[in-house]
């Protein structure tokens, strides 16, 4: 399967704190894959040196195969990844049609002189561009809603004008960081559904940092945990349920000893139910 | 009852002092002279207006000091209650005014000369002050005029139950600017009256400049020049979101080509007034550039500063020693080249303003066009938060260094004009206040808006010019303004609107802008995340 993004080695430091600590991860085309870590374990700075945020110390990271370690970030986008954030980062004083069309930005030509010109070439392109714009609207499901200004949306509307604003630049990786932050249960729902249609339909591989382990667990096809900057675990969900360490990473020495304990227990209970 | 004694007299001294200082710096003087200009009794330049425009003006003052004093409470407030803390405002307000009387009086009565502390005050303005009585009686005067004025304005404030006005006035502006852009709208519907609504405006703008006389397109051609600095500073800091306040170079930049390239000293080049009127535009395109490839990295304060810096580097080599020989010192440089066209001569004042407001709709014309393009797009999303920005696949420092480059072009524009016009330009055109105008009227107008800067020049360049008198006290007013302007509309007075891209023909914004946001992305958004 070809792999969409590869990372070998990155490492990150403020200071004297290795923040991302030699972390390797390999991301097959059209998977889903999340980072999963206790607060503080370098999850985000990870998502900020592969989207070009931060330049690694060491390591390469590869996207599609080229080099984009110390790249800038736009150059990135341009290569075709978008990304979200973990704080909702949307241009609050434009309309959300205005945010999609921003996010088209790599994949239109038009440029200060077309703008004052206004040929045909520009005005078939500006056309072209809001007709997509509403369509990844409809997408999102904020039909209607276009024209008002992003801050005053509600909060899930937000969230999904950012995706829609991410997916406007056609992306093959998709990084999103804590997309249900936030939402109550039915939202998440809404939004996993919303995340699995857009690998299944649309072909698209996505990366993504989240806290809620139902999500997790429910759509990824490979699950990666970080501690302190390291990887220590690596795996399908169920290799990582009953993993040792990253129970340890989230509760605690010793935790490891009483969650196998208390699995027992329940087992012994149910045989002898 | 105390407690509206205490609000009065609170509210009386604080007007008190502002009538003193008013008093001290020789507004009283002034604020007559414009009365006298409604009474028509306004006094020959020098001389002193008579007492009952200061009588009227003080008054006018004694009535706002009672209506603001009177302000209900939103707990409810009794007759008898707005009209103590108007009568306390009022009495203490007085009280103040005649102390101060009374020391004057007694200076006047000494035969003091002010004039060597306070050049404001001469002795014919210290016995205006005095209602041109002794000491004693004018203090009674002021008590009992301030008294009278305070209770008066107490009362006026309950009819009208204070606070209304303010709304009204407020919702009035409102709906006349959407009445504007209504009527605008309903018009682009029918595709031949945009034609018909160009044509009437080329009308009235080509005949208004032979109706007007040399004195009025004087002052529209000074407001046309700073309309189209005020678009060139607001694609930079309106749009793309850089606080520039250095932008005054790029105006001097522009005069000083076409001087030097037409005025026959210090350079006698002598080329026509085209050429050079497009090498100014191309030079302060690429000062800004140059300025703008070591500087545009910083941010915010940074900028401001680097930049306020550059402005006044500029000013200071043009008076220089070291540069006199090429650009003539502080001396300036007179006999500037004027446009001609297939040899007639557009220097007259009328056809001069041609030009201006030739220029000026060119200006209009590109700004309305680049702002909801796909490049003016990314200027107002580098403003609203360049990483995002940046990681929607915008090359922030290009963008910026464009919107820097135009930005600049329009203000070289606005020098080349502004020094043919007036056939000499030298150091002192190009002080810092010309940077601080232009900002002033973009802010003033509403960042980002189009008809709001057109707005805003006409308020902060055309007012000071029909009230002459007011030009001492131009940046006193400037700073009332602002503060007026921030309380009462702090997104200026034609605040920007965003284009509606998905329902273009829809009259009504789907949501109100004054609601509130339902998240706080401000803070968010500046949060340092892990």
């Amino acid at each position: 399967m070809p792999i969409t993004l590869e990372t070998r080695q990155v490492t990150k430091m403020f200071g004297g704190l290795t923040a991302v600590d030699s972390v390797d991860l390999v991301i097959a085309e059209q998977s889903i894959a999340s980072i999963i870590g206790p607060n503080g374990a370098g999850k985000t700075t990870l998502f900020n040196c592969i989207s070009g945020f931060y330049k690694p110390e060491k390591g390469q990271v590869l996207f599609m195969g080229t080099p984009i370690q110390g790249l800038a970030t736009d150059a990135i986008a341009h290569l075709g990844m978008s990304r979200t954030y973990q704080n909702i980062r949307l241009f609050s004083n434009m309309t959300a049609m205005e945010n999609i069309l921003v996010g088209q930005y790599p994949h239109l030509k038009n440029g200060w002189m077309d703008a004052i010109l206004r040929h045909k070439r520009y005005n078939r392109e500006e056309t072209a561009s809001i007709a997509e714009a509403k369509r990844l609207l409809d997408f999102v499901d904020l039909t209607n809603l276009g024209d008002n200004l992003a801050r005053n949306l509600p909060y899930g509307a937000q969230r999904r004008l950012e995706i829609a604003r991410a997916l406007a630049n056609k992306p093959k990786l998709l990084l999103l960081d804590e997309p249900t932050a936030g939402m109550n249960p039915q939202e998440t729902d809404e939004m996993t559904t919303f995340i699995q249609n857009l690998r299944d339909q649309l072909g698209m591989t996505i990366l993504l940092i989240e806290h809620d382990m139902r999500v997790v667990m429910g759509i990824s096809q490979q699950i990666t945990v970080l501690d302190y900057g390291v990887k220590i675990a690596e795996g399908t969900p169920k290799e990582i349920q009953s993993n040792p360490r990253v129970i340890e990473a989230y509760l605690g020495p010793g935790a490891a000893q009483l969650s196998e304990r208390f699995r027992k227990q329940k087992r012994h209970l149910h045989e002898n139910a | 009852m105390s407690n509206s004694i205490r609000n009065g007299i609170r509210a009386g001294s604080t007007f008190a002092v502002i009538i003193i200082f008013l008093e001290l710096i020789g507004f009283t003087v002034i604020g007559s002279t414009l009365i006298g200009k409604v009474l028509g009794n306004a006094p020959q330049s020098g001389a002193m207006p008579p007492v009952i425009n200061l009588v009227i003006f003080l008054g006018l003052l004694g009535l706002w000091n009672g209506a603001n004093a009177a302000k209900p409470d939103p707990r409810g407030q009794t007759f008898s209650q707005a009209l103590t803390a108007g009568v306390a405002a009022g009495a203490f307000c007085g009280l103040w005014v005649a102390i101060y009387a009374l020391i004057m009086g007694y200076i006047q009565s000494l035969g003091i000369d002010l004039r060597v502390y306070l050049s404001a005050i001469s002795p014919e303005s210290n016995a205006l002050s005095l209602f041109g009585l002794p000491g004693t009686s004018a203090a009674l005067a002021h008590l009992g005029l301030q008294t009278g004025m305070g209770a008066l304005g107490a009362l006026l404030a309950l009819g009208l139950r204070s606070g209304l006005w303010r709304r009204t006035a407020g919702s009035g502006w409102a709906s006349t600017r959407r009445g504007v852009s209504g009527v605008v709208a309903q018009v682009r519907r029918f595709p031949y009256a945009v034609y018909v609504m160009y044509g009437l405006l080329a009308i009235i703008m080509i005949a208004a400049p032979h109706a007007w006389g040399s004195y009025w397109n004087y002052i529209t051609g000074t407001v046309g020049i700073y309309v189209i600095m005020g678009l060139g500073l607001n694609i930079i800091t309106g749009l793309a979101g850089q606080l520039v306040l250095g932008y005054v170079a790029f105006f001097a930049i522009g005069a000083y080509s076409v001087a030097l390239l037409t005025a026959p000293q210090p350079q006698n080049i002598r080329m026509d007034f085209w050429p050079a009127l497009l090498i100014g535009i191309v030079l302060a395109g690429l000062t800004g550039v140059l300025l703008g490839l070591p500087i545009l990295r910083l941010r915010g304060d940074y900028l401001a500063i680097v930049t306020l810096g550059f402005g006044e580097i500029i000013r200071i080599m043009l008076r220089s020693d070291l540069l006199t020989p090429l650009t003539a010192g502080p001396h300036g440089v007179r006999d500037i080249g004027q446009p001609a066209l297939f040899g007639m001569s557009l220097s007259s004042d009328v056809n001069f303003l041609y030009l201006i407001l030739l220029a000026m709709v060119l200006a209009i014309f590109i700004t309305n066009r680049l702002q909801n393009s796909r490049t003016g797009r990314a200027w107002v999303a580098i403003r609203e938060d360049e990483v995002a920005a940046k990681a929607s696949g915008i090359n922030v420092f290009q963008s910026k260094l464009l919107a820097l480059a135009i930005g600049a072009a329009f203000a070289g524009l606005g020098g080349v004009l502004f020094a043919s016009r007036n056939q000499f330009t030298g150091p002192e055109d190009h002080a810092l206040m010309v940077s601080i105008n232009v900002l002033a009227l973009v802010i003033v107008g509403g960042m980002g808006s189009l008809p709001g800067i057109i707005l805003g020049a006409f308020a902060l360049k055309g007012l000071p010019e029909i009230l002459r008198e007011l030009e001492n006290y131009r940046l006193m007013v400037f700073g009332a303004l602002l503060v007026v302007m921030m309380i009462l509309r702090p997104e200026g007075l034609w605040p920007a609107s965003r284009p509606r891209l998905e329902k273009k023909d829809r009259s009504a914004p789907p949501v109100r802008e004054e609601e509130p946001a339902p998240m706080d992305a401000e803070g968010v958004k500046n949060a340092n995340h892990s």
